[in-house]
């Protein structure tokens, strides 16, 4: 009997909610289980890496990982699978643009440990010590991941040949993913495995959007009782919906819950922020200055609602991360 | 050390900034000068790129209110800058490194002027501080 492709599955700088979604495909997940040999799913499985390591180069036919690059050991695990794999897809937010661990680039590094390991309140910490990537133990070396600058997308580090946006993506996209990498069935190269509308093109308050919208305020969702079939954008509400992706299933949208674009920009746009300040623009309907102005003040933390998932793809955020720490 | 140099990027609409005067013969004293067919034409990416690519400040030259040769893209700039400050301080780069004008001027005359002051105040703030 030929041999069963190779399946890797691990999670970088990510919560496990990707490795959730990939076990809600349930079922599903039994039929893929039977047709692969999963190589490494540390989730799910006991796992070694030094058998990956003894494999040959290209030997995993897909490496599926999620996950945003923010230490030493996410980019070595990441290219290592590169190296031993034939396809790499890059699952969820995180390792497509950044996801939501990305708005740490809005602080520093400095800034981010000061907190975590000194100023927050439920920290004591009076030596002020805090974790080093080598430490002296009684004569012992311990070591721990360099954390970087900086938050990378899974691309910035390793080459990646397929995107699966979503945080985390849902069951059927992943599915049909993987049934689609193991049968050869694949789009050109740096495609994303989801479909090419805008989300407003599936969204059922559609049907309900005004001709011609005119914003004067805005609303956060929670300060009013949004009408569960009226587009949110025309109520004032923001929607990332005009310059996000489809294919998540408009979950957010059915319980009554504006988009906030995780699963990226449409086809052939770089960035959905730029896309959407364009539209949000457009759509308000206020003359002077001090007027404009103020709408805009009504926005609340519009930096973190436009840049929730992108922050390290961003034309302003993005960085080039040095390669090279496996070996 | 050598002294800065502010870059600036300046975009200015076709129908009110320079149109009597000869664009190569405008432009080969204005350094980093974009004329557009109408400043509603300058899109975000654009004012974000020119960042990106190392500007220390953008300047929009539009109409002014109520002159626009296509409705009102001058009004849709004028909003969009105001959005696009909103969110230019969060990645190290204030406000004021963007600005827009809303005038008149045939002879273009007043480009260099108003690139010369954005440039000046943009000295006394220092060059660009990324996160
Ligand atoms: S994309 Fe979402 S679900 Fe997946 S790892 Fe990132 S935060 Fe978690
Ligand atoms: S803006 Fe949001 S609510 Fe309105 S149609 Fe688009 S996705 Fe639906």
């Amino acid at each position: 009997m030929a041999e069963k492709p190779k399946i890797a599955i691990y999670g970088l700088g990510a919560c496990a909610g990707c490795d959730q979604a990939i076990i809600d495909l349930n079922e599903v997940m039994l039929q893929v289980a039977d047709a692969v040999d999963i190589v490494l799913w540390p989730l799910a499985m006991d796992f070694k890496y030094s058998r990956i390591q003894a494999m040959q180069d290209g030997e995993i036919a897909l490496s599926i990982l999620s996950g945003s690059v923010r230490n030493a050991d996410h980019q070595k695990m990441a290219e290592l699978l590169r190296k031993k794999s034939k396809i790499v897809l890059a699952m969820g937010a995180c390792a497509c643009f950044g996801g939501v661990s990305g708005l740490a680039n809005f602080c520093g590094k400095e800034d981010i440990f000061n907190w975590v390991y000194r100023n927050a309140p439920t920290v004591i910490n009076p030596t002020g010590c805090f974790p080093q990537p080598e430490t002296d133990l009684n004569g012992y070396k311990l070591t721990l991941p360099e954390f970087f600058e900086h938050v990378f997308t899974l691309d910035q580090v390793i080459d990646v040949d397929y995107y699966l946006p979503g945080c985390p993506p849902p069951p059927e996209l992943i599915g049909n993913a993987i049934v689609a990498t193991l049968a050869g069935d694949l789009p050109p190269k740096g495609s994303a495995l989801a479909p090419r509308k805008a989300l407003c093109d599936t969204c059922p308050r559609n049907l309900r959007k005004p001709n011609r919208m005119e914003i004067r305020s805005f609303r956060r969702i929670h300060e009013v009782e949004a009408d569960p079939d009226e587009c949110f954008l025309a109520a004032g509400i923001i929607c990332l919906g005009p310059a996000t992706r489809s294919g998540c299933g408009e979950t957010c949208i059915r319980i009554n819950v504006p988009c906030r674009g995780c699963f990226g920009p449409v086809p052939g746009v770089m960035e959905s922020a730029p896309k959407f300040l364009s539209t949000l623009s457009s759509l308000l309907v206020v003359e002077r200055d001090d007027e404009i102005k103020e709408a805009i003040d009504s926005i609340d933390d519009p930096v973190g609602y436009l840049y929730r998932f992108s922050q390290p793809s961003s034309i302003l955020g993005q960085k080039i991360a040095k390669k090279g720490l496996e070996n | 050390m050598e002294a800065y140099n502010p870059k600036v990027v300046c975009f200015s609409c076709n129908f009110g900034w320079g149109y009597l005067n000869n664009e190569e013969t405008l432009g080969a004293t204005i350094l980093n000068w974009i004329p557009v067919a109408c400043s509603g034409k300058i899109d975000t990416h654009h004012i974000l790129k020119a960042f990106k690519a190392g500007a220390d400040g953008v300047l929009i030259l539009g109409c002014p209110e109520g002159h626009c040769h296509f409705q009102d893209g001058n009004y849709q700039t004028r909003k969009k800058v105001c959005l696009i400050q909103k969110v230019l301080g969060a990645f190290g780069i204030e406000p004021e490194r963007l600005d827009m004008e809303m005038a008149i001027d045939p002879e273009g005359k007043k480009i260099p002027q108003l690139i010369a002051r954005m440039k000046n105040d943009l000295a006394k703030l220092g060059p660009v501080k990324r996160i």
